[in-house]
């Protein structure tokens, strides 16, 4: 309950800080709308001259796009910039400040800094799937429709997992930028369906970045595709994954030396 | 209120000679080597105490405030603050310190103080009527009304450094870590930010551990001071007993009606300064009466003050001394 009333707090800070910036605000969501165009592209070429790709229709592509673009959203428009946020805190020395509150400390850095204009890329990510399910001719069943959002707060919980991961190696190595770009580069794969890659590349992006988990998983769920054993699999996963981080942040809390003054 | 039993605190650093070579063997082969930040520190602060911190750059100042608030791990020894361990970062621990450093500011950048305010209110849990009142009485003692509502990065910084002490006071802390609150803060704002600590100090018994480089602040804060150099605590006690122990002599500052000859002035003791109207000469503490009496009679005086030495040169004189033993 009182873990509820600080992420409010925290949130109608972050939002209020957002919305100090009305040119940025529309800057930033003129852009969005932009990428979300651009993202299409691809798919668009490749269909035009084949039917399916690995079994994958452009309808059901079109699914999993839904679900990157959405994800995209979420990660740049909450956990990204909230991340910078603490890796600047590591440099100045004022995650000292953060350290001090009788609060978690997980808790105070997660939604430090968000960017609300992202909320279009999650609109857009709603249309596309729209756009998808009138090309299919059916609309997805509703236990569907559930499993399909479980797996969407699985794979956020991934990504905010590796977000957390990324800052405790901060504490570390203290300039991590890059390390955040390698991440968002390699998200980026995630606008395909796993099973596109073959051998060595399969393997990686679902088990050691567990990108099938992120889109994938979902849009087969949505699609009526997925069976219950790898749901459950990938729920699973996600929770061990999200406990593993937790215990590595805790560590390197406890390993933090702030910097000298 | 506060335990220290000899407190180590070491870091670990990495050395290396200039130069790109050795950068390059660095990469391979890192040499470590340890800082002792603190070395064998004890002391005692009972509740509603006032002290001063005093040390040059880098003595340990900054480290013993941080082990004290659990930022760090002690290497060795036993630190205890309101009956907690620090570094095991409990609630009840957090909730009952702050601590508030000069250099470095909590308040939120873009948005104006209020704002944090609010988001300290959900973190340290204030139920509404406590919220109120405290934040009442600080708008009150800092005259804060008219900052509330400026983003932060608009506040000058004496305006921002009144707001990150309400901030850091809002949850009511029962012990302060001060560290160069005063830092960059003109005369005037400086005397603000005292009477307000010593406001805060008398009003709710809070026990205040305060570190400054303007030694006014620990002369008009602190009765007791704790003098810290190269890690080691070198004196604990009063003020006035410091400033007799290292500096036993006394300053007259004399005021001339017509100009006097510079061996008249010899005559009392050292002379520190000689102009046409004005001089300061300084004689030992046995001196003092028969040096008074002398002037009196024999020198054109329209004034005459009797001072301790300043006690920025005080402290010089206690380091050069700690470095000679």
């Amino acid at each position: 309950m009182r873990a509820l009333r600080v992420v409010r707090a925290q949130l109608r800070a972050s939002i209020a800080t957002a919305l100090q910036y009305r040119f940025e605000f529309a800057v930033e969501g003129a852009l969005a709308l932009l990428w979300m165009g651009v993202t299409l592209v691809p798919l668009i070429v490749v269909f035009g001259t084949r039917e399916s790709v690995a079994g994958w229709t452009f309808p059901e592509m079109l699914v999993v796009l839904g679900w990157f673009v959405a994800l995209k959203g979420i990660l740049e428009g909450t956990l990204s910039p909230s991340l910078l946020q603490v890796i600047e805190h590591v440099r100045k020395g004022t995650l000292d400040f953060v350290l001090l509150k009788p609060a978690d400390a997980q808790l105070l850095v997660s939604l430090s800094k968000i960017e609300p204009w992202r909320m279009i890329d999650v609109a857009g990510a709603a249309i596309i799937l729209v756009v998808a399910f009138q090309h299919i001719g059916h609309p997805p069943a509703f236990a569907d429709l559930l499993l399909a959002a479980l797996l969407l707060c699985s794979a956020v919980l991934v990504l905010y997992s590796i977000a957390i991961l990324v800052v405790s190696i901060a504490f570390v190595a203290v300039r991590v930028d890059n390390l955040l770009y390698l991440f968002q580069s390699v998200f980026d794969v995630a606008r395909w369906p796993s099973s596109v890659f073959r051998g060595a590349l399969a393997i990686i992006f679902t088990f050691v970045l567990p990108l099938a988990l992120m889109t994938t998983y979902p849009s087969l769920a949505l699609l009526g595709k997925l069976n219950l054993r790898t749901a459950v699999a990938a729920v699973a996963g996600t929770l061990l994954f999200a406990a593993v981080a937790r215990g590595i942040w805790i560590v390197s809390i406890r390993r933090y030396t702030s910097a000298s003054s | 209120m506060i335990e220290v039993d000899r407190l180590r605190k070491w870091y670990r650093v990495h050395r290396r000679a200039p130069g790109l070579g050795a950068a390059l063997r660095s990469l391979f082969h890192r040499a470590y080597e340890d800082v002792k930040a603190v070395e064998d520190v004890s002391f005692s602060i009972s509740a509603g105490e006032r002290v001063g911190f005093l040390g040059p750059n880098g003595a340990g100042k900054t480290t013993t405030l941080k082990v004290l608030s659990g930022l760090l791990y002690p290497t060795e020894g036993r630190v205890s603050v309101a009956g907690f361990l620090p570094q095991e970062r409990a609630r009840g621990f957090l909730a009952q310190i702050t601590l508030v450093m000069g250099q470095k500011q909590q308040l939120l950048w873009d948005l104006p103080p209020s704002e944090t305010f609010l988001l300290n209110r959900a973190i340290y849990d204030i139920p509404r009527k406590q919220y109120d009142a405290t934040m009442a009485e600080l708008t009150e003692l800092l005259e804060l009304g008219p900052l509330l509502g400026k983003p932060a990065r608009q506040l000058s910084l004496g305006e921002r450094m009144k707001c990150e002490l309400a901030v850091a006071l809002l949850h009511r802390p029962k012990v302060l870590f001060l560290d160069e609150p005063t830092i960059g803060l003109d005369v005037s704002m400086q005397a603000t930010v005292r009477g307000f600590v010593r406001a805060y100090n008398e009003r709710f018994g809070a026990t205040v551990l305060l570190t400054s480089h303007y030694m006014e602040d620990v002369a008009a804060l602190c009765p007791r001071v704790m003098v810290i150099d190269k890690g080691r605590l070198i004196y604990d006690g009063g003020l006035s007993d410091l400033v007799r122990r290292v500096r036993p002599d006394k300053r007259m500052l004399l005021r001339l009606s017509r100009p006097v000859e510079r061996r008249d002035l010899e005559a009392l003791g050292s002379v520190i300064e000689h102009r046409d109207a004005e001089a300061i000469v300084q004689v030992s503490q046995d001196a003092l009466q028969p040096a008074v009496a002398r002037a009196l009679s024999s020198l054109p005086l329209t004034d005459l003050t009797v001072e301790d030495p300043p006690l920025e040169e005080v402290m010089r004189d206690l380091f050069a001394q700690g470095r000679a033993a």
